[in-house]
């Protein structure tokens, strides 16, 4: 019967994957008896976690976070999504710049960390830098699928519909039959560019999810390092959700 | 209705002229593939030309170079003097499967080609118009995935009339719907064209469809298609099909095909051979 309600529908599985864990993280704690710093309680951690959403400093720092990698998202695909668009409509691009991003993606993002240093120093533009990094090849990747991907009939019927000039062709076909690919590159980018939000704030960082459970890690509170994890994880799966929502309405 | 129909009779220059259009191919393996030899056809302003043939003798070939998406290895189309170099929107084009743009509704459909020369509001009601004629004006808000395979071709057909072409192209419009909503279709289709008079170019692959529709019914040869059979369709609408004149007319395409196919065949068993 909770089936039939989608709300109920969509969550059900994420509370019992909560209950899940939470028991089983209890039941270790009560056999192995750790000390806290190396296995928290979970009342501890639901402890901390009030604590820090009542101090406000959990939202303040998730915000920042947030901020980071929605700039390095949108910057990310204000440059991918035309790169993507060229690559897929220009045969000599394609294979001009595939073997360049194909080198460049096994990357992972922490590797660019020492660069981003030295190049960007240690301030916002280094961590936008990461993340930029972390977002950029899903949304080349799937812009060039998508725009690949435009059934040629479609492209006919713009063609005696009057789109004579390739802009209105673009505009009018190309872009909008592609878009749900996009959409999907966007959407996986942002999850990527969430994860990289640590190894953009291990850089000298002073606030953001990962400073917290960086700073959590330096003074041995694994309970805050537990509580920056879980926000990361929930926070994921929120954003995830709005464009889930975004992709039927548009895709 | 009548006078109209004695005018397109005695139309004297063809709107369209295909002179001896050759289209060769190599294919994926590099082998030649003689698609059209030498073809020539003329075509009045006003006629429902129905072109049937063999599978693959270069019927789609044919229209894909009157929609200026292909052109002859040898020899010129022109319309109305003038030689086709690419798609336009003069020449409509109804496709197999629709090509209805699904990230918009059916009227967006329908008023897609119309935006580059009509204001919103003008573009709005000659759509509305359109759908009200195929019967889908209740439909104007439903996304073409939710309309069934009849519905969408019905839609892609006021997209294409509603543009005003001067000449239609269509591939096997029907050719992807059951015996029923094709016939339904027919009929639609017909009172369309009936009361509008474009020029259609319809390919198909069921001689009696050809001789219900068209006012000329061509039959391409096995390939390298050249054209078999030219019959004009001198019969009352809206046309019996048990009617003894429709049935020899019928017979007598019917006859000149089978040549045509059996050729197919030994074609197809040589190419075989050939591996
Ligand atoms: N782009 C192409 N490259 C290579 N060969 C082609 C190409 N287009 C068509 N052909 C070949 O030309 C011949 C005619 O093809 P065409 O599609 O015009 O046939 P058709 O009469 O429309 O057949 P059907 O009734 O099956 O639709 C076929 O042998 C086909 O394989
Ligand atoms: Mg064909």
């Amino acid at each position: 019967m909770a089936r039939s309600h989608p709300v109920v529908g969509s969550l059900g599985p994420y509370v019992f994957a909560m209950l899940a864990i939470l028991s089983i993280w209890q039941l270790a704690v009560v056999a192995l008896a750790p000390p806290p710093s190396i296995l928290p309680s979970p009342t501890l951690v639901g402890q901390t976690l009030l604590e820090e959403m009542s101090s406000g400093a959990l939202f303040v720092n998730a915000g920042i976070s947030l901020a980071r990698v929605s700039v390095a998202w949108v910057l990310s695909a204000v440059i991918a999504i035309p790169l993507g668009v060229f690559m897929a409509r220009s045969r000599l691009a394609e294979r001009l710049i595939d073997p360049v991003i194909e080198l460049f993606r096994p990357i992972s993002p922490l590797a660019w960390i020492p660069l981003a240093i030295l190049w960007f120093g240690i301030g916002e533009s280094g961590k936008v830098f990461i993340i930029f990094v972390a977002t950029f090849f899903p949304i080349v990747l799937n812009t060039v699928s998508g725009v690949k991907r435009v059934d040629p009939v479609l492209i006919r019927a713009g063609r005696v519909l009057g789109c004579a000039r390739q802009i209105d062709l673009f505009w009018r076909v190309i872009f909008p039959a592609s878009l749900p690919s996009i959409l999907v590159g966007l959407r996986i980018s942002f999850g990527t560019g969430w994860a990289a939000i640590i190894a953009a704030e291990l850089v000298a960082s002073n606030s953001g999810l990962g400073y917290l459970i960086a700073d959590g890690m330096e003074i041995l509170r694994s309970d805050l390092v537990m509580v920056g994890m879980a926000a990361i994880g929930v926070i994921g799966v929120l954003v995830d959700a709005v464009f889930k929502v975004l992709q039927t309405r548009f895709g | 209705m009548k006078t109209s129909e004695q005018a397109v009779t005695r139309t004297p220059a063809p709107a369209i002229r295909i002179d001896k259009v050759s289209r060769h191919f190599h294919d994926a393996q590099g082998e030649f593939v003689e698609a059209l030899r030498s073809t020539s056809l003329d075509i009045a302003e006003g006629d429902f030309v129905a072109i049937v043939g063999p599978s693959g003798c270069g019927k789609s070939t044919l229209l894909n170079m009157l929609g200026g998406f292909d052109h002859p290895s040898s020899g010129r189309i022109t319309l109305d003097g003038q030689l086709i170099s690419g798609p336009d929107i003069d020449r409509g084009m109804v496709f197999q499967d629709y090509a209805l743009f699904p990230w918009l509704s059916v009227l967006d459909n329908v008023m897609f080609g119309l935006r580059h020369t009509q204001s919103r509001e003008d573009a709005r009601a000659i759509a509305r118009q359109w759908l009200d004629l195929v019967g889908l004006a209740d439909f104007e808000r439903k996304s073409p995935r939710q309309l069934s395979g009849g519905m969408k071709q019905r839609v892609a057909i006021a997209r294409t009339f509603a543009t005003n072409p001067r000449v239609i192209l269509m591939d096997e419009p029907f050719g992807a719907l059951d015996a029923l909503t094709r016939r339904f279709l027919q009929q639609q289709l017909l009172k369309i064209w009936r009361e509008h008079r474009k020029t259609v170019v319809f390919i198909t692959h069921s001689v009696q469809e050809a001789v219900y529709l068209a006012t000329r019914v061509v039959i391409l040869t096995a390939r390298p298609g050249q054209v078999k059979l030219d019959e004009r369709v001198d019969l009352e609408h809206p046309r019996q099909i048990n009617d003894p004149k429709f049935r020899d007319l019928e017979t007598r395409i019917f006859d000149a095909l089978d040549e045509e196919l059996a050729k197919t065949f030994k074609l197809e068993a040589s190419d075989g051979y050939a591996d």
